[in-house]
């Protein structure tokens, strides 16, 4: 064991060690979400992965720090055996660290939460004042998509590239939770209340709708089928789908 | 006061006791059940003697009878009776009741000192831990690879439903039950708890609820996860209404628990014993249970109108009667949140306390410490609708809760601070407390960190209700709880026992549990990024290899608890004996002999500085 009362005992072992566990830590940050969340098809999506991104980035110093005092403490200063070691340097309070982690996680967390409250303004913000609207049923445990101003009525989610669309969210039984996976956007489908969300499209292809809020016995197979496709190929659908009496 | 209760009363002691002579669990267990059969009877030969045999009246009405008779038959009433008949205990009766001479048999009745108490906290949060285990590993087990193989749906939502309510209730009382009970009234200088018969009616109460969860699934079970909102909990059976007469009870033995924690530190300090002089775990207890104080009757409440709703046919959470599933939510996320820091803050103040005494060093600013347990406490109230974000509920509030839920990083990150200054320059003694601490400081910044993404509402919409959420929490629970519990136990268990837990076996477990959490959880992070959600029984198979994963780290994880059960009974009977002060610590419950005797002290002691002034004389075996 190295001698713990020596004062001089090199930090410099320590800042290397927190310097590396930043990079790793930056680097899982810079590949792990994007690397593992669902391809994104949406703004909002687009949103989601950066802000996991920069929030890792942000919180890979934290972290990497606690982790490297962490291992420092315990490769300098631990002690086996059966007899208890002798008392060490008493410090009972400084100032100054305190003052400056204190002001140091302040201002972590005024970065995060400007971050987040633009982020929700952006998330917010409507893009267009002409959305589709898209009326989502839910019951147990099967999805209704309806498209008001006709009356086509289906279980898989057909939306247009480009356009923006607005979900009108309820449930006929129990609350669900509408979720598009993708798209990175959620909100709950409640009996009797008519909640909305809305979100771009911006990628042409297949994605998932699942739910997200426990609903009874076969909630882990309430999913649905959706496809992005090009306005016109919208219209055709639209067009050719049966009419609901 | 110069003589004991002791001294005074050893030649009454043959008469004492009373009624309480022939109450154990034993006759407990018989109460409730002829009260329970009793109550069913009556209920449905005069409310609907052509209706189902359990509707939902009569299974509450069952279920209350139960309750009443468990109560009666331990004893809980013996007290308040004889007062109102005018024929209060006497000393001897009082040294009955605190189990004096009784030998084992006290942990089996209705014992008021504070030390059975703790013993009986542990048995009781081992046994819900165990039952609670079992079903995660069930869980696990039918989530190994997709599909529906080993139970079926209705079965699963009944496991994952139980495993849910039966964590939360044994983490509740982990580590404020055993400690804030045994060790605690010894730490600050006082004979017992203020209120040594309230003491064992926390317990009691807490053992009549959490064996009707048992009664839960013999009535068909609880299969809308522990969350239990309206309106799908319609759609439950009648075993919602036992479950919600568990909460209604829990609720009760929390409350009573947590005035008499509050009012003990308060009021039963010796002399000196200032609150900047109390060991750093007195402030964990009493701010945890001063939270509990307020989180708890939001779900006494929640769950009382829950009852009201399905018997009585009122309509506060069915929105066709003009009530809402929205009101429910917030009750009970009123409740829901603050009960995390519940379950957090002691573990975290037993961290605190085995860092300080191992470490051979004071607690890095103390008043650090305090601000930001006491802090925590405070914002915890103020975030709870952070979990309806995904909701519909009041999006424009969106904004300010997430403010509130992340300033929580502030005091959290104190929490390190204090941990890493405490032991910075220590000379730290590698004992199994202080292996599980380190594990705790691990696993907790992992649990930290990736609350603060679910705080962000832009990930939120992305995130919630997926196994992401169930990891992070899991970290929290598992990771950091767990792991401060085992470190507390492994700290006081040679003051229960006068035995060490066994180091070796003791590491084993750390080195399995520890290496299997991050082999779990990690992957499960990386199954709910994929997009897979929580509470599903089955999923795609684009998620196979991080659930196989998961299962695997369950089964390491499992392991590992077993190795800490064979340790712990192993070391009790048979560990290698401890001494009084087996730690070197300088706080009360070192000083006085193990096992402690009743009421403690026979000289009441005087305290001039703080326990952590650590000095060489001290070390002297």
């Amino acid at each position: 064991m190295t001698d713990s009362d020596n004062d001089k005992t090199s930090l410099k072992s320590f800042f290397w060690l927190w310097g590396i566990l930043t990079i790793v830590g930056v680097v899982l940050g810079l590949y792990g979400p994007s690397h593992l969340m669902p391809k994104s098809m949406s703004p909002n999506m687009h949103l989601t992965i950066l802000t996991m991104v920069i929030f890792t980035v942000a919180a890979a110093p934290v972290a990497a720090g606690v982790y490297a005092a962490t291992i420092y403490v315990l490769r300098n200063w631990t002690h086996k055996g059966d007899e208890p070691p002798p008392p060490a340097k008493p410090v009972r309070e400084n100032g100054i660290i305190v003052a400056t982690w204190v002001s140091i996680s302040v201002l972590l967390t005024l970065f995060l939460l400007i971050w987040g409250l633009g982020a929700l303004a952006e998330d917010n913000a409507s893009a267009s004042s002409n959305p589709l609207i898209v009326n989502v049923i839910a019951q147990q445990w099967v999805w209704t998509f309806q498209y008001p101003g006709t009356h086509v009525e289906s279980n898989s989610l057909y939306l247009p590239e480009g356009r923006e669309v607005e979900f009108h969210v309820s449930s006929d039984d129990v609350t669900h939770g509408f979720w598009i996976v993708q798209m990175g956007v959620q909100v709950d489908a409640n009996p009797g209340v008519i909640t909305t969300i809305h979100t771009t499209p911006n990628v042409l292809g297949t994605f998932d709708v699942r739910c997200e809020q426990f609903c009874g016995l076969n909630h882990a197979f309430m999913d649905a089928l959706g496809d992005v496709v090009t306005p016109q190929q919208f219209s055709t659908w639209l067009a050719a789908q049966p009419q609901r009496t | 006061m110069t003589t004991t209760l002791e001294h005074t009363a050893v030649a009454e002691e043959s008469q004492g006791g009373g009624l309480a002579r022939y109450q154990n669990a034993g006759t407990a267990v018989a109460g409730g059940v002829l009260f329970a059969f009793l109550f069913w009877l009556i209920a449905r030969k005069t409310m609907d003697p052509t209706g189902e045999a359990f509707n939902d009246q009569v299974t509450t009405i069952l279920g209350c009878g139960w309750i009443i008779g468990f109560w009666f038959g331990i004893g809980a009433f013996n007290g308040p009776m004889r007062w109102l008949l005018g024929r209060d205990h006497s000393r001897a009766d009082d040294l009955y009741y605190a189990g004096h001479n009784q030998g084992r048999a006290r942990y089996w009745k209705y014992t008021t000192d504070h030390k059975v108490v703790g013993v009986q906290y542990i048995i009781v949060t081992m046994g819900l831990l165990g039952v609670g285990g079992l079903l995660a590993m069930a869980i696990r087990t039918e989530l190994i690879m997709p599909g529906n193989h080993f139970v079926n749906q209705q079965v699963y939502n009944a496991f994952i439903s139980l495993h849910g309510m039966i964590m939360i209730l044994a983490l509740i009382v982990a580590i404020a039950g055993p400690w804030a009970n045994f060790v605690m009234p010894i730490m600050i200088g006082a004979r017992d708890m203020a209120f040594p018969r309230l003491n064992a009616l926390s317990l009691w109460t807490l053992v009549s609820a959490a064996s009707l969860l048992v009664a839960v699934a013999a009535v068909g079970g609880l299969t809308m996860g522990w969350v239990v909102l309206a309106p799908i909990t319609d759609q439950n059976g009648v075993g919602m209404d036992l479950f919600a007469l568990t909460i209604v009870v829990f609720a009760v033995s929390s409350t009573v628990g947590g005035v008499n924690v509050v009012c003990t530190i308060l009021t039963m300090r010796t002399k000196g014993m200032t609150l900047e002089r109390v060991p750093i775990f007195v402030w964990g207890a009493i701010t945890t249970s001063a939270l509990a104080l307020y989180a708890f009757p939001f779900f006494f409440l929640v769950e009382v109108l829950q009852l009201l709703d399905r018997n009585v046919a009122t309509s506060f959470f069915v929105s066709g009667g003009g009530g809402t599933g929205w009101l429910q939510a917030n009750l009970f996320w009123l409740m829901g949140h603050p009960e995390v820091y519940v379950i957090l803050t002691p573990a975290v103040a037993a961290c605190f306390e085995i860092a300080a005494v191992m470490a051979r060093k004071p607690v890095f600013s103390y008043r650090t410490a305090v601000a930001a347990m006491v802090g925590l406490s405070g914002l915890s109230i103020l975030v709870w609708a952070h979990h309806m974000f995904t909701s519909g509920w009041a999006p424009t509030l969106g904004g300010p809760f997430m403010v509130t839920t992340e300033i929580i990083s502030i005091p959290t990150g104190l929490f390190f601070l204090v941990l890493i200054g405490t032991l910075w320059r220590g000379h730290i003694w590698m004992k199994l407390p202080t292996i599980w601490m380190f594990g705790f400081i691990a696993n907790f910044i992992i649990g930290g960190i990736t609350g603060i993404y679910l705080s962000d509402i832009p990930i939120d919409n992305q995130l919630h209700g997926t196994m992401f959420v169930t990891a992070h929490f899991h970290y929290i629970f598992v990771g950091s709880v767990l792991f401060g519990a085992v470190a507390a136990l492994a700290f006081w268990f040679p003051k229960v026992t006068g035995r060490f837990l066994d180091e070796f076996l003791g590491r084993i477990s750390f080195w399995l549990v520890f290496i299997g959490v991050q082999v779990t959880f990690l992957a499960m992070f990386a199954s709910g990024l994929k997009g897979m959600p929580r509470r599903v029984s089955s999923y795609s198979v684009i998620f196979d290899h991080t659930n196989l994963i998961t299962t695997i780290g369950a089964y390491i994880i499992m392991s590992g608890m077993l190795v800490l059960l064979g340790a712990i009974i192993k070391s009790w009977g048979h560990g290698e004996p401890s001494g009084p002060n087996p730690w070197h610590a300088n706080s009360l419950e070192w000083m006085v002999p193990t096992p402690p005797p009743l009421e403690n002290f026979d000289v009441m002691p005087v305290i001039t500085e703080d326990p952590y002034n650590f000095r060489e004389e001290m070390v002297r075996s």
